[in-house]
C-alpha cells in the first residue's frame, strides 16, 4: 500500500509541473495589462517601467516561469496586485471555508444519494423507484442560486430556523458554523446527490443481477446483508470515482452558491481576482485547485485498491 | 403415486412413514413467468428425492431444469415468476407456502445449492474463507474465530490443497475447479439435508469434472445428503444417479431408477436422448437423433409437448396430456403408447 502510494505520488509530479506551466502561461496569453491598473490614473511611463522592472516582466518566459515556480515551491505565491496581501494568506483564509462547504456538501450528497440509489435499484420498477428518479431529476434541474434564494426566503426569513448568510469558523463556534453552512451545503448537495443516486442505482442494478448475489441469497443471508454487504461493496467503484471527482469540483469553489449566501470562499476569491486581473491571485487559486484535483485522484486510486482485492493481489 | 398421496396428509398418517419418507417430495408443480403466457413454463411436475440418494434431472437446455431448482430454493424473483400450483414438501414443510423468513433460514442450512458458473458465483470482494464462514455464522451463530476454523475444516474436506493458505485467498486467485470446490464447501458448511447441484461440472475441464463428481458422491456417502443433480450430460447421469427424471419442455416425461432408464427407456424422447449412446445397442434408426426443436410456448400443443417431434404421435397425443403411468416399480412414463414396444406393435 505504501509503495503504491509513493508510486502514485511520483506519477503526480509531471502532472503538477504541466499544470503549473499551463497556469503560468495562460496569464501571459490573457489580454489586458495589470500594470495599467497598478500604475493608477496617471500611467506615468516611469512608474510603468519601474513596475516592469520590479516584477521582472521583461525577462524571457522561462526565466519568469522558473522564478515563479521556485517561489511557489517555498510557499510564496506572490502578492495580490490589487491589495498587496500575500496570495498564500488569501488562500489560507479562504481554503478552510471552501473545504468546510465542500465536505459538508459531499457528506450530505452521499447521505442522500447512496441510500436513494440503493433503494431505487432494489425496488426497481416500483413507485419508490419512479419517485426517487423524479426527485433526482429535479435535483439536477433546479438551479442552485434559485434554490438558495427560495431556501433563504422560507427557512431563514419566514421560519427563522437558520441564518441566511455569512460564515462562522468552526473553531469559533462549531454548532453555529454547521448551522450557517447547512443551507448552502444542502443547495450544493442536491445536484450531487442526484448524480450519486443515478450512479449508485445503475451500479447496484448491474451487481444485483450477478451470480455471486444469487450465491449470497442461496446461503440464506438476510436481504440487508446481501444488499448492503455483498452488492454495495461491488458497486462502490463507480461511486468512489464520481464522489472524488465531485469533491474536486467543489474545491474549486461554488461561485453562485457562495454569492447567494455571501460566503467568503474560493469561488468569490477567484471571480474577484479574474475581474480585477489580479494575476497572482488567479495563479495561486487555480494552482491550488489543480493540486486539490490531483490529490482527489490519488485518493480515488488508493480507494480502488482498498475496495477491489483484484488490484491488491494480482493473480 | 400412492407414495406421494400418502405424503400429502402426513398429519393424519402414522409415523411409520418416517424411514421411507423422502427428503423432498414435489407434487404437481406448475410455474409461469407471465400471467398471459400461452402455456406454463413448468407444467405439473412431480418427483421425490430420498435421503442419501441422487436424483438426476436431465433434459436439453430450456426444458425447465434450472428454473425448477431455483424455484425450490426460492431464488426466483416473483414477479415475474409465479407458482401456479403444486407443493414441494421438504421434510414435511411445503416450500411454496413457507413464509419468506423461514425460507431464508432454510436456505444454505437445510437445503443448499451450487451453480453452473464457478467463475462468477463467488463474490470477488471477499476472501473465500470469509464467504464460507459467513454462512456458518448466519445459521449456526458461531463466533468469528470458530466459524473460520469450521471454514478451514470445510476447505480440507473438499480436498483443497494447502487449505489454510487458501482460506485468505480471493476468488480470482483460484482456478475454476478450486472455486467450484469452494462453492461445494460453502453449500455443505451447515450440513444440509438436500443439495441441489445445477450443472456443477459443465464449465469445468473433463478431468476436473470427474474429481468434482467424485467429491459430491463421496460427501453424500459420508453425510447422507440427498442430491438433486441437474445435467444434460448422460455420462454424468450414468456415473452418479440413483434415479433419473427426464424433463422435456416443462414436463417430466419419464422417471425411474438409473438402471431402468438406461436399460429400458420407454418415452420416445428418452429413447431419442439415449439413442446416440452406442453401448445401448440397436434402437429404431429414426430415433437416433431427435428432429426439430422444442416449440415456443405459443405453439405448445395442448397434449403431449413432445408430440410435434415424436415419430409415433397421433391426434390424441396432440390434444390430451398423457398421464404418468407406472410401468414397473418406480418407473413411470407419460406417454399414451407406453410400453412402447407392445403398443406400437399392436398399432402396426
Amino acid at each position: 500500500m505504501l509503495k503504491l502510494t509513493l508510486r502514485r505520488l511520483l506519477v503526480a509530479i509531471p502532472t503538477l509541473i504541466l499544470v503549473s506551466l499551463i497556469v503560468f502561461s495562460l496569464q501571459k496569453l490573457l489580454p489586458g495589462d495589470p500594470l495599467l491598473t497598478m500604475a493608477g490614473e496617471e500611467r506615468d511611463p516611469e512608474v510603468l517601467a519601474f513596475l516592469r522592472e520590479k516584477y521582472r516582466l521583461d525577462d524571457p518566459f522561462h526565466v519568469q516561469y522558473l522564478a515563479w515556480l521556485g517561489n511557489v515551491l517555498t510557499g510564496d505565491f506572490g502578492r495580490s496586485l490589487r491589495t498587496g496581501v500575500p496570495v498564500s494568506t488569501l488562500i489560507a483564509q479562504k481554503l478552510p471555508v471552501t473545504l468546510q462547504l465542500a465536505v459538508m456538501a459531499i457528506v450530505l450528497a452521499l447521505l442522500i444519494g447512496i441510500p436513494a440509489g440503493i433503494l431505487s435499484a432494489v425496488k426497481k420498477g416500483t413507485a419508490t423507484d419512479y419517485a426517487a428518479n423524479v426527485v433526482a431529476l429535479s435535483g439536477v434541474s433546479i438551479p442552485n442560486f434559485w434554490l438558495g434564494i427560495i431556501l433563504i426566503m422560507v427557512v431563514s426569513v419566514q421560519w427563522q430556523l437558520l441564518p441566511a448568510s455569512g460564515y462562522v469558523p468552526p473553531t469559533e463556534n462549531f454548532l453555529q458554523s454547521l448551522r450557517t453552512m447547512l443551507m448552502p451545503s444542502f443547495v450544493l448537495a442536491t445536484a450531487l446527490a442526484a448524480y450519486l443516486m443515478r450512479h449508485t442505482r445503475s451500479a447496484m442494478l448491474g451487481v444485483l443481477s450477478s451470480d455471486y448475489i444469487r450465491t449470497a441469497k442461496a446461503k440464506g443471508l438476510l436481504p440487508k446483508t446481501v444488499i448492503l454487504k455483498h452488492a454495495l461493496r461491488n458497486a462502490l467503484m463507480p461511486i468512489v470515482t464520481l464522489t472524488t471527482l465531485l469533491f474536486g469540483e467543489l474545491l474549486a469553489g461554488a461561485v453562485l452558491t457562495e454569492q447567494v449566501f455571501t460566503i467568503p470562499g474560493f469561488g468569490k476569491l477567484i471571480v474577484d481576482a479574474v475581474f480585477t486581473r489580479d494575476y497572482a491571485v488567479v495563479q495561486g487559486v487555480v494552482l491550488c485547485t489543480a493540486v486539490g484535483f490531483i490529490f482527489m485522484n490519488l485518493v480515488a486510486d488508493l480507494l480502488y485498491v482498498v475496495i477491489n482485492p483484484r488490484l491488491r493481489h494480482p493473480q | 403415486m400412492s407414495q406421494t398421496t400418502a405424503l400429502t396428509d402426513t398429519g393424519s398418517a402414522p409415523a411409520d412413514l418416517g424411514a421411507s419418507e423422502p427428503v423432498l417430495a414435489v407434487e404437481n408443480f406448475a410455474l409461469t413467468f407471465s400471467a398471459n403466457a400461452p402455456a406454463n413454463l413448468i407444467d405439473g411436475i412431480s418427483f421425490t428425492v430420498e435421503r442419501g440418494k441422487t436424483l438426476c434431472i436431465v433434459g436439453e437446455s430450456g426444458c425447465g431444469k434450472s428454473v425448477t431448482s431455483l424455484a425450490l430454493m426460492g431464488l426466483l424473483s416473483s414477479p415475474p415468476a409465479r407458482i401456479l400450483s403444486g407443493t414441494a414438501r421438504f421434510e414435511g414443510r411445503d416450500l411454496f407456502s413457507l413464509p419468506e423468513r423461514e425460507k431464508v433460514n432454510l436456505r444454505g442450512n437445510g437445503m443448499a445449492m451450487i451453480f453452473q458458473e464457478p467463475m462468477t458465483s463467488l463474490n470477488p470482494a471477499f476472501t473465500v474463507g470469509h464467504q464460507i464462514a459467513e454462512g456458518i455464522t448466519r445459521h449456526r451463530g458461531l463466533p468469528k474465530a470458530e466459524a473460520r476454523r469450521e471454514a478451514l475444516r470445510m476447505l480440507e474436506w473438499v480436498r483443497i490443497p494447502a487449505a489454510a493458505k487458501r482460506l485468505d485467498a480471493y476468488p480470482h486467485q483460484l482456478s475454476g475447479g478450486m472455486r467450484q470446490r469452494v462453492m461445494i464447501a460453502m453449500a455443505l458448511a451447515n450440513r444440509p439435508r438436500l443439495l441441489i447441484a445445477d450443472e456443477p461440472t459443465t464449465a469445468l475441464d473433463v478431468t476436473i469434472q470427474a474429481q468434482i463428481l467424485d467429491l459430491i458422491r463421496h460427501i453424500q456417502e459420508e453425510t447422507g445428503t440427498a442430491v438433486i443433480l441437474i445435467t444434460h450430460d448422460l455420462g454424468v447421469v450414468a456415473e452418479v444417479a440413483d434415479r433419473v427424471a427426464v424433463m422435456y419442455a416443462g414436463h417430466i416425461v419419464e422417471q425411474g431408477s438409473v438402471s431402468e432408464i438406461f436399460a429400458n427407456p420407454q418415452h420416445p424422447y428418452t429413447i431419442g436422448l439415449f439413442g446416440s449412446i452406442p453401448s445401448l445397442g440397436r434402437r429404431q434408426g429414426q430415433l437416433a437423433t431427435i428432429k426439430g426443436a422444442v416449440p415456443p410456448l405459443d405453439l405448445m400443443p395442448k397434449g403431449c409437448r413432445f408430440a410435434p417431434r415424436c415419430p409415433f404421435a397421433d391426434r390424441r397425443c396432440m390434444d390430451e396430456v398423457p398421464p404418468a403411468a407406472e410401468l414397473a416399480e418406480g418407473h413411470s412414463v407419460a406417454c399414451w403408447y407406453a410400453p412402447i414396444e407392445e403398443k406400437m406393435g399392436t398399432r402396426q
